[in-house]
Order: structure tokens, then sequence, then C-alpha cells
């Protein structure tokens, strides 16, 4: 069965395209919720097994988001992917990648490749 | 020396110039008074039987030939408001005449009779004036274009500012056009009813891409003043663009209430949006420890003499009565202001921030920007004591247009 992924960002134009590419390119089960006060909700119906989150967000921002994940039992272990333009893609090195217990760092905007490789990295064998 | 009549004492001690011809004896000098011989450095005994050919220069002598002829001629008086004489010792000297015809009734002879006045002082003085005036609507003029500087300046330093996070929104639509490359070089299958959608979407993002940075070229443009009629929706969309990214940054909840019909305002958008920018940037700092950061934008339409009764009395100068206005209301739920503060938050330079963090210019351009477009800008805590309400209320009607604007600025800077 295809590993699960929930995409939680405010645009839903990008959510649209990043879903699109995730089916296409890493055979995922994709879904988008665009309203950050409802992702913990989300996430507990759809069990996902990945979790990408933007970190600016209006209402609610990604990290509060994801202390909420990290308060669920159910949702604690999910690795979660932030995405944040907050961080230079420079700053992070050169493609790198900064990790701190389940949740993977990356710069905004997202190289597909390097999703699709960190997504094949955290999740287990689909 | 003769002893002198009566009559003669009596002219001689009076404070204006006379002095007579005989037209029937080619217009010899027959009276000088002692004034006469202060004004034209002449003496009488030089004067006395001679003509104004002798005396002065032929271009003087033939215009006041034709002036005694004419009055002559009218039988009556004629005024001269201001005539011009060379003299030996004064240089020009300036005189106001009159002239009247009288007839001798000894000698049946004709006399122009004339008094003068010597007003040189005045006209110096006068040209004086002209002249300081002149000087004064230059000063004025350059210090009205180097308030426009001041406000170009104010603007490019908080496009500095903006630039960043415009950036950042530049960068989602760019990460949204990648991303349907990446889909798109991996291969199509002709069936795949996603890609319709995928050009849809990057379509879309090339003219977001394209709006934002148009927004910050078009703002950032120093253009002289130019105001058209305005809907403030359109401002507030524009002004939420370029600060878009400072206000998802704080998770700032915007919200914007602009009521229906609401009548177009006279403004120069560049300007007004560099307005609406210093006030949304200071609300968003204000709420810097805010755990809930809300924004509220609200507009609507008044009858002027409302909105003094709704303020307790508050006077309008750049109102009447009856003006309908535009109230423009950015409110925040921020740290407020601090009581001490109150009267200098516009002051130039008066800041609470941070060195680095503030220039504390925002406030004294906005209020300038909005006092030339006729408007009224204050800043206050909310009643409810939750944060500041920055309130501007902006004429609609046109006929405070282009014409008013130099003189406003000008008195603007008097004051
Ligand atoms: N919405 C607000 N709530 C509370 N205080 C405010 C608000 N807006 C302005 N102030 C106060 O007024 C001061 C002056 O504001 P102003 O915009 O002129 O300068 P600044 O924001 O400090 O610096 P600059 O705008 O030049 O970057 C601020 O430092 C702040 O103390
Ligand atoms: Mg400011």
């Amino acid at each position: 069965m295809a590993n699960k992924v929930l995409l939680v960002d405010d645009e839903a134009g990008f959510t649209q395209l990043l879903k699109m590419n995730l089916e296409k390119s890493g055979g995922y089960e994709v879904m988008i919720e665009n309203d950050s006060t409802q992702a913990l909700a989300t996430a507990l119906s759809f069990q996902p097994d990945a979790i990408v989150l933007d970190v600016v967000m209006p209402g609610m921002d990604g990290g509060d988001v994801q202390a909420q994940l990290q308060q669920s039992p159910r949702l604690s272990k999910v690795p979660v992917v932030m995405l944040t333009a907050l961080v230079d893609s420079a700053e992070l090195s050169e493609g790198a990648v900064a990790q701190a217990g389940t949740t993977t760092v990356l710069p905004k905007p997202v190289d597909l490749n390097l999703l699709l490789r960190v997504l094949e990295e955290v999740l287990p064998e689909g | 020396m003769q002893k002198q009549s009566l009559v003669e004492s009596v002219l001689d001690n009076l404070p204006v110039a006379v002095f007579a011809k005989d037209a029937t004896d080619d217009f010899k000098f027959v009276l000088w008074n002692k004034k006469q011989e202060e004004i034209t450095s002449l003496r009488a005994v030089k004067a006395l039987g001679n003509d104004d050919y002798d005396l002065f220069s032929e271009e003087s002598a033939n215009y006041f030939r034709s002036v005694d002829k004419a009055v002559l001629k009218r039988g009556k008086l004629l005024k001269v408001p201001e005539e011009i004489i060379d003299t030996k010792h004064r240089g020009e000297v300036h005189l106001r005449t009159v002239k009247l015809p009288v007839k001798d009734e000894k000698t049946g002879h004709d006399l122009v009779v004339g008094i003068s006045e010597d007003i040189t002082e005045q006209v110096q003085s006068l040209r004086q004036l002209e002249h300081l005036n002149k000087n004064l609507v230059k000063t004025n003029k350059e210090l009205a274009d180097t308030q426009m500087q001041l406000i170009q300046a104010e603007k490019l330093e908080s496009i500095g500012r903006l630039a960043a996070g415009v950036a950042h929104e530049v960068k989602n639509p760019l990460a949204m056009i990648l991303l349907g490359v990446d889909y798109l070089s991996r291969g199509i299958d002709p069936d795949d009813g996603n890609v319709e959608t995928i050009l849809t979407q990057m379509r879309e993002a090339v003219e977001r891409a394209d709006r934002i940075v148009r927004g910050l070229v078009d703002f950032s443009s120093q253009r002289a003043l130019s105001r058209e009629p305005v809907k403030l929706d359109l401002v507030i969309e524009e002004v939420l663009l370029l600060v878009r990214h400072e206000l998802t940054r704080t998770t700032t909840n915007v919200v914007i209430d602009i009521e229906d019909n609401l009548p177009h305002v006279f403004l120069d958008m560049s300007k007004f949006e560099q307005v609406m920018i210093n006030l949304v940037i200071n609300a968003v700092h204000a709420m810097h420890d805010t755990p809930r950061g809300e924004l509220l934008i609200r507009g609507r339409s008044e009858r002027i003499k409302d909105v003094i009764k709704n303020q307790g009395a508050r006077k309008f100068e750049v109102f009447r009565e009856g003006d309908r206005v535009v109230i423009l209301d950015i409110i925040d739920n921020g740290s407020g202001i601090e009581k001490g503060d109150v009267s200098r938050l516009f002051d130039p330079f008066f800041t609470t921030k941070a060195t680095g963090h503030g220039t504390g210019l925002g406030l004294s351009v906005a209020k300038k920007i909005v006092a030339l477009h006729g408007g009224n800008l204050t800043l206050e805590n909310r009643e409810d004591g939750k944060g500041a309400r920055a309130r501007l209320i902006l004429p609609t009607e046109i006929d405070t247009g282009k014409v008013s604007l130099v003189p406003k600025l000008l008195k603007e800077i008097d004051t």
C-alpha cells in the first residue's frame, strides 16, 4: 500500500501542484490541508506516514502545528518535514537538510528532488 | 537777501515741491520752491527763467513738455502717479506729481503748476519688498522640494525594509512554476488530466509574481504628486501585496471591513501606499508580543459633522461641516501607546524602537503626506485599551484639486 503524506500549507495552488508531483513521482497518497488550525484534526483522521508542513502560515504557524502533533500519542512518531522560507538555502549549506528528532527542515522554495529524497529516507518501505 | 512775501514763505515751507512754468513764454520756469530745489538738486536762481530743456535731459524734457501740453489742452488737473527725474546729487528720484493749468490774471499768461511728492523711498522699499517676496517664494519652493525629497527618502527606506519580504512573496509563485516544470518534465501521459490544472496554476503564478514585483516598482517610483480618484479597496489590496510577508511571518490575522459603495478618494496612489505601509508596519511592530495579532482595516464614509460629534467637539481645520469624508481606521491589538509618548508620536525621529529598527520618520512623513491630500491622521489608544488605532480622514470631493496642493504645502511649511 502507498505511503500517505499530508501537506499542510495555506497556499492552495502550491499544495495542489506539490500533491500532483508527489503522486506522480513518489507514488504517494497525498492529502491537502490548507487551514493550519484544522491540521491536527485532519492528521488524526487521515493517519499520514509523513507530514509536510509550512512554517509560516496565518492563524497558526508550523511550529504550533508541530507542537500539537507531538502532543498527540498517535502522531508524535510521524516524521515531519518543515518547509521554511525563513532560512535561506544558502544558510543550510548547498541543499543540505537540518534535522532534529523526527523533524526535517527544508528551505523554501522547495526542491522537489530533495523533498522526494527526504521523504524516501524518513518513510518506512512502501 | 530779498524779503519774502507771505506766499513765498508758505511755499518754501511746504513739504512738497511746487513749481510753475509759463506756457505763454516758452514754458520757462516762473516758480521753484525750496523743496523743489532739494529734490532736483537745482537752485531756484538757476532754474527760473530757463525751461526743461535747459535743466534736464532731452528725453525727460520731451516727456515733461508733452504732459504740460496735455494739461493745458484738457484744461484740468492731471495726476502722474510716478515719474523719474535724473538728479545731480541723488541719482534717480521718483516723484508723484499733479499738474494743473492756471491762468495768470494779471498777464493773461497760461501757467502749468506742478506739485511733486518725493516717493523715492517708498518705491525703493516696495522694490525691496518685491525682491524679498520673490526670494520667499523661491525658498518656499525649495522647501517644498526638500519635503518631497524627504518623503521619497523615507519611502526608499521602507522599500529597503520591505524588499526582503517581497522577495519571499515572489519565491512562492516561483516555487509553483518550478513544481509545474518538474511535473511536466517527467513525461506526460496524453490522458493526464492534471496538465491543464498545472498550466493554469503556472500562468497564475507568473501573473502573481509579476503583480508583486510591479507593485514594488510602482511604489518606488518618484513622481510628482498626482492625484486621481481611487477606490480604497484597490489601495489596500496593493498595500497588502507588499506587506503580506510581514503579516504572515508574524502570523497576524488581517480583517478588512470596507463599506460597500465607499466613495472614491482623491489621492496619489504611490504616496498613499507609503502612508498605509507605514501604519501597517507600525501596527505589526506593536503586536510583536501579542500572541494572536489582529489587524483590522476598516473603511467607511461619513459627513464631517457626524465625525466631529463622534469625536467630541474636535476641531478639523481642513474640513468643513457637511463635507463627505472617508474614514479609514487601522486598528491593532498591540502594546498601545505610553501616555508620555502621545504628544511626540508625530515628531520626526521620535521612536521607541531599538537603534536600527526604526528611524522615527514613519509617522511624521505619513502625516505630511496625508496633509498634502487635505486629510487628517491621528494615532491613539483604543478605547478598550487593547491596542492602538490609526485614523485617516480623507476628503472625497474633487474640488480640493491639484491647484490647491502647492499653496497648502507652502502653508504647511510656514507653520
Ligand atoms: N500602532 C502603534 N501602536 C503603538 N505604538 C505605535 C504605533 N504606531 C507607532 N507607534 C509609536 O510611535 C513611534 C513612532 O512611529 P514612527 O512610525 O514615526 O517611527 P518608527 O516606527 O519608530 O520608525 P520608522 O517608521 O521610521 O521605521 C513608534 O516608535 C512607536 O513607539
Ligand atoms: Mg514606523
